[in-house]
């Protein structure tokens, strides 16, 4: 569960505000709002890559500010929107550093980390994935790959940094119907940032609106999709 | 990261071929010197014996500083382009050399006995590597993009050269001679009673960037994602260049620069082992490092009576084709 307490985001200046809000496990909730407004940096802020100017951000009923940098990787996990340019890494190597937070310092696999990133494997169905070089996947293949390593991550808390921006319409329905699937069967809370609100409608109902005037964010269940294109993008 | 069979068979290979270049290279000198004879100058050490003596004083200890050389800065090269997710990056182009240079040229030329003894060198040079070692890193926190980075990296190199050459010019004959032959790079600078001190300070270099093989494999993935897998990265950061200092300070301070084997050698391993398992890179860095050294110097040696090659010049002549080639390849 993430809450949101009188938070304001951004760098040196708040670009984004919100009164509290509470995003529960097994929704999938849905950030929409214009280009520029902070959508990506409200994600970073929450999973501590950027600082809070004032407010509160409670992950789990700790303050995101004092969870260690150990423990972080056990709440919350972050697929930003480019997935890293490597050469030589497995798919299945590049899903098993979400086990990371759990091996030891040495980095040695259990048996049970490798069942967790095989039931990774196999929740997305990408078994003929997880032997080729993540360099040589699609795009869409690669959502599919970074999804799985945050799920062999097991964390809770699974935020998405437009993770249909690069993919085509099949692929992005295959994306939402996975998260929403996810979230459900294994009662996670997952965030992501999108632009495409009509398809988003059809998967989720839960919408985290960023307000184009007074770049409030505020939750928005059951919306209608006029209600969402005026408040984010000052239209009708 | 995973281990396949092909992975273990390249291992058992580069451990086959790591003594055949030393004997390679132990044949290669001038004078005929029989195998028996660097056994028994180690283990049944006869002094009236000449080729003993020759074994013992100098064949061996150049075989070790070739293969020391070549392991260090390989790994020390990988350790670079894992930290700054750069594979372009290497102590060299990054300037970490030249700190290393620009502290060994003043200890050089001050005419302070201390510093100019071994142990001063060697104290400045690691001093060199790691001062440049922080300043390019912390270089690598304001400017995100890979070609500024390295482009930072060689005006640091300019830069120190300008000064090493202020120190030239205002230095006496006597000290020059010394500073510019330790540049030109030599193999065949290390006595034999020097190896158990030089080889405990290797060993903790590459047992150190052992115990990194967690971190460097989750640096793969970019700083921002290493950090949200629970990467301290800071203290990581310090970590790798502390090795990379102790392992490009001793190299240089013995060796002098020697170009370009910390930039081609982890290319080249990667390519060969097509993995990022750090565990794999490092022994294989430290192995094929120690093997294109080992048949560098060979080819020196060999060459002796018709020219006299320095290292530093021969590995730049093959390294640095080498390295444009990985661009072009990058490139496609």
């Amino acid at each position: 569960m993430i809450e949101l307490k009188k938070a304001h985001i951004g760098y040196s200046e708040g670009i984004l505000h919100c009164q509290d809000i509470q995003l529960e496990c097994g929704n999938v909730y849905i950030l929409v709002g214009k280009n520029g407004i902070g959508k990506s940096t409200l994600l970073k802020t929450i999973s501590k890559q950027i600082n809070l100017i004032s407010g509160q951000i409670l992950i789990d009923g700790k303050e995101v500010q004092n969870v260690s940098t150990n423990e972080l990787p056990k709440l919350l996990s972050f697929v930003p929107v480019h997935f890293p340019q490597m050469d030589y890494v497995r798919s299945r190597e590049f899903i098993s550093a979400g086990r990371a937070p759990y091996t030891n310092a040495l980095g040695r696999i259990t048996e049970e980390d490798s069942q967790e990133i095989e039931h990774a494997i196999s929740a997305l169905g990408i078994e003929s994935l997880s032997e080729r070089f993540t360099s040589e996947l699609s795009d869409g293949e690669k959502q599919l790959v970074a999804i799985a390593k945050s799920i062999a991550q097991k964390t809770p808390i699974i935020l998405l940094d437009e993770p249909t921006a690069f993919l085509d319409y099949s692929n992005k329905k295959k994306v939402l119907s996975i998260l929403k699937e996810t979230a459900a069967v294994m009662n996670k809370c997952i965030v992501l940032s999108a632009h495409d609100i009509d398809l988003c409608l059809e998967f989720s109902s839960n919408f985290l609106v960023v307000n184009a005037d007074s770049k409030e964010l505020q939750l928005q269940q059951k919306p209608s999709r006029l209600g969402i294109i005026s408040a984010a993008f000052n239209e009708s | 990261m995973i281990i396949s069979q092909r992975h273990k068979w390249m291992i058992f290979i580069f451990l086959l071929l790591l003594p055949i270049a030393a004997m390679v290279h132990f044949m290669s000198g001038h004078l005929d010197i029989s195998f028996s004879n660097l056994i028994n100058s180690l283990f049944n050490f006869d002094e009236t014996n000449t080729n003993h003596l020759i074994a013992r004083e100098v064949r061996i200890p150049r075989m070790f500083t070739a293969i020391i050389a070549g392991a260090g800065l390989s790994v020390a090269g990988l350790l670079m382009q894992t930290l700054f997710n750069n594979p372009l990056a290497g102590p060299y182009v990054l300037g970490i050399n030249s700190g290393a240079s620009l502290f060994v040229a003043f200890s050089i030329m001050t005419g302070i006995p201390f510093l100019s003894s071994d142990l001063g060198i060697i104290t400045n040079a690691l001093i060199g590597a790691m001062v440049f070692g922080l300043i390019i890193s912390l270089f690598s926190e304001v400017v995100r993009s890979q070609i500024s980075l390295l482009l930072i990296g060689i005006m640091l190199g300019s830069f120190t050269g300008a000064i090493v050459s202020m120190l030239e010019v205002s230095s006496d004959a006597s000290e020059l001679k010394v500073f510019t032959l330790w540049s030109l790079g030599s193999l065949s600078r290390i006595e034999f009673g020097q190896i158990p001190l030089i080889s405990l300070v290797f060993v903790v270099g590459i047992v150190g960037s052992l115990f990194l093989i967690k971190p460097l494999n989750l640096l793969i993935l970019g700083q921002d994602q290493a950090r949200l897998l629970g990467l301290n990265y800071k203290r990581t950061r310090f970590i790798i260049i502390a090795i990379t200092a102790i392992l490009i300070g001793l190299i240089t301070a013995f060796c002098g620069p020697i170009a370009f084997v910390g930039l081609a050698v982890p290319n080249l391993v990667r390519i060969m082992l097509k993995s990022q398992h750090h565990g794999l890179l490092i022994v294989s860095c430290a192995f094929i490092g120690g093997i294109f050294v080992l048949l560098c110097d060979a080819l020196i040696q060999a060459m002796e009576n018709y020219m006299l090659i320095p290292i530093n010049v021969l590995t730049s002549i093959i390294g640095a084709p080498i390295v444009v080639l990985l661009i072009l390849r990058k490139l496609r």
